[in-house]
């Protein structure tokens, strides 16, 4: 592709505090959130139930509008949604009437349809769906299904791609080769990537930086860089100390919401 | 492994392997395909029925053989009489349905769309179907006489309520994690609900036509019973007051082949419309 596929975009994310009114008076989601991002940088973010992390990306994403602070693209703050942010939910969230196809162009409506079509088709071999192309979600496995929500993510040229446990739902297996996937497209399209995640392994495979989160309320407790050459490999020495030292930072006391916490 | 459980899973496998080996379903000399069990009842009645007329044992002024009410049938149908009722008839549940179901259209996707108008409309909505709908009837004739506008009001009220309370909820049921893909996209209202809400309500939607399109054809009857002077119903009271069974039981068979072929159309347009998507 040409140049402006070069799309990068430095993420600043300054939150005082997000709260939610609940039954019970409101519920602290968030405070004092302070975390910039490079512009093509992977950074994945960890934590357990009910840390904020998924309240963190939808503020990003512009789906919580509701909060103390402020998030800048390039210096410019974000105010709802935007085509510069491109989301992919734990769900594919495809809609059942339209092929894949159409699901990826669904937000390219404004655009001619030779230039939707040829769009389409991009994001669609990029995926490595092209035999799948005008297939209904309900013929398409969970792996490809998540594969064109990645595609319609990306369909938008977004600056950011935000990814919301985005593998949780797949089997291990699809799941690890969804984030070879997932390393590949991040390599061809150099757009910055956030996402979120509860496994450990696939953030320190994944990420450049691991942002760890703390519950209750949630605040970010460390950021770890994680200077491993790519590809990466699981079994590498390297590999398993920094994937113990997130999993030592976040199971440090304090780190996770005591199982009282849940409303079982 | 005991022995005795060896002998068991030896004797499970003979077993299954002796009944997978013979043809299936060859019990009695004659070999009736599934498709046609379901007619051997109805032909056998009728079959019955025709016999016991002939014999005379039936009354024909009661309960004529099959083939004269087929006659009949086929009798109106050359003198024109069948056509003139038939379009009639029709014309009423069209208009009936068109209206009822537009009402239907507009009332559900605005109580389903807005919580608003839910809270507004829907507890009088419910309130007026709690009235069996042929209660109406003797308002309708004073309020609307006992022509044309009456039975055609009756015929849209009947079809109101289906496409009301169908699409209301299929509206009001729609994913709120689609809503937010078309949030991301930033969808405007009006696309909002053109690109996601009409396509994810569609299948309750079209079930709600059917039913809808059912009960106007009962309510058509319910109305030309009434007080009608043309369409199938008024052939059935004219039966009835001239003592003619044929007419009667032949007013009931148009009734009920033009209810399936109109089921049918819906149906076929439902299916052109929901595409390939999964159900």
């Amino acid at each position: 592709m040409d140049s402006d596929s070069f799309r990068k975009s430095t993420v600043e994310i300054r939150i005082a505090r997000k709260a939610f009114a609940g039954s019970k008076g409101s519920l602290l989601a968030l405070k004092d959130i302070l975390l910039a991002i490079d512009p093509g940088e992977f950074v994945c973010v960890v934590g357990g139930s009910g840390c904020g992390k998924t309240t963190l990306l939808r503020i990003i994403a512009g789906l919580e509008t509701e909060y103390e602070g402020a998030v800048f693209l390039d210096g410019k703050q974000v105010i709802g949604t935007g085509l510069d942010r491109g989301v992919v939910f734990q769900e594919h969230r495809l809609l059942s009437w339209l092929t894949a196809h159409d699901n990826i162009g669904f937000g390219l409506a404004g655009l001619p349809s030779e230039e939707r079509s040829r769009d389409i088709r991009h994001y669609i071999s990029l995926v490595g769906l092209d035999k799948f192309e005008y297939e209904y979600p309900h013929q398409l496995s969970g792996g490809m299904s998540q594969r064109v929500a990645i595609a319609r993510a990306l369909a938008g040229r977004p600056e950011v791609l935000l990814l919301d446990e985005p593998f949780a739902s797949l089997d291990a297996l699809t799941r690890m080769r969804m984030q070879q996937e997932i390393l590949r497209i991040w390599e061809a399209e150099r757009t910055t990537v956030v996402l979120v995640t509860h496994d450990i392994e696939e953030a320190v495979y994944l990420a450049d930086r691991v942002v760890i989160m703390s519950p209750q309320p949630g605040t970010i407790r460390n950021v770890l860089p994680v200077c491993l050459p790519r590809p990466r490999d699981r079994t590498d020495r390297e590999f398993v100390r920094v994937r113990k030292s997130v999993h030592d930072e976040l199971f440090a006391p304090g780190c996770m919401a005591p199982l009282a916490a849940y409303n079982f | 492994m005991s022995t005795a459980e060896q002998n068991r899973r030896l004797m499970w496998k003979g077993a299954t392997a002796e009944t997978t080996a013979k043809p299936p379903d060859k019990i009695g000399p004659v070999l009736i395909p599934d498709q046609f069990l379901g007619w051997i009842i109805p032909v056998s009645v009728l079959l019955v029925w025709e016999l016991f007329a002939r014999l005379g044992m039936l009354p024909p002024n009661w309960l004529p053989a099959p083939t004269v009410v087929g006659r009949t049938i086929y009798q109106l149908a050359v003198a024109g009489d069948l056509w003139k009722h038939a379009g009639i008839t029709i014309a009423r549940v069209a208009m009936g349905f068109l209206l009822g179901a537009g009402a239907g259209t507009l009332f559900g996707g605005l109580t389903g769309y807005l919580p608003v108008a839910r809270k507004l409309l829907d507890p009088s909505l419910q309130a007026l179907r709690s009235v069996p709908s042929i209660a109406w009837v003797p308002l309708f004739l004073l309020w609307l006489g006992i022509q044309e506008t009456s039975k055609i009001t009756l015929i849209a009220l009947g079809a109101f309520f289906p496409v009301y309370l169908n699409l209301s909820v299929a509206v009001r049921h729609v994913d709120p994690k689609l809503l937010e893909v078309g949030k991301l996209y930033r969808l405007s209202s009006f696309q909002m609900v053109r690109r996601l809400v009409l396509p994810a309500a569609l299948p309750e939607y079209i079930v709600g036509l059917r039913s809808g399109l059912g009960l106007a054809w009962m309510f058509v009857v319910a109305a030309e019973l009434l007080g009608a002077s043309s369409g199938i119903g008024y052939l059935m009271v004219d039966g009835e007051m001239t003592g003619r069974a044929a007419v009667i039981l032949a007013s009931v068979i148009l009734f009920a082949v033009f209810g399936k072929v109109t089921d049918w159309m819906m149906t076929a347009i439902g299916r052109r419309l929901l595409g390939h998507r999964a159900r």
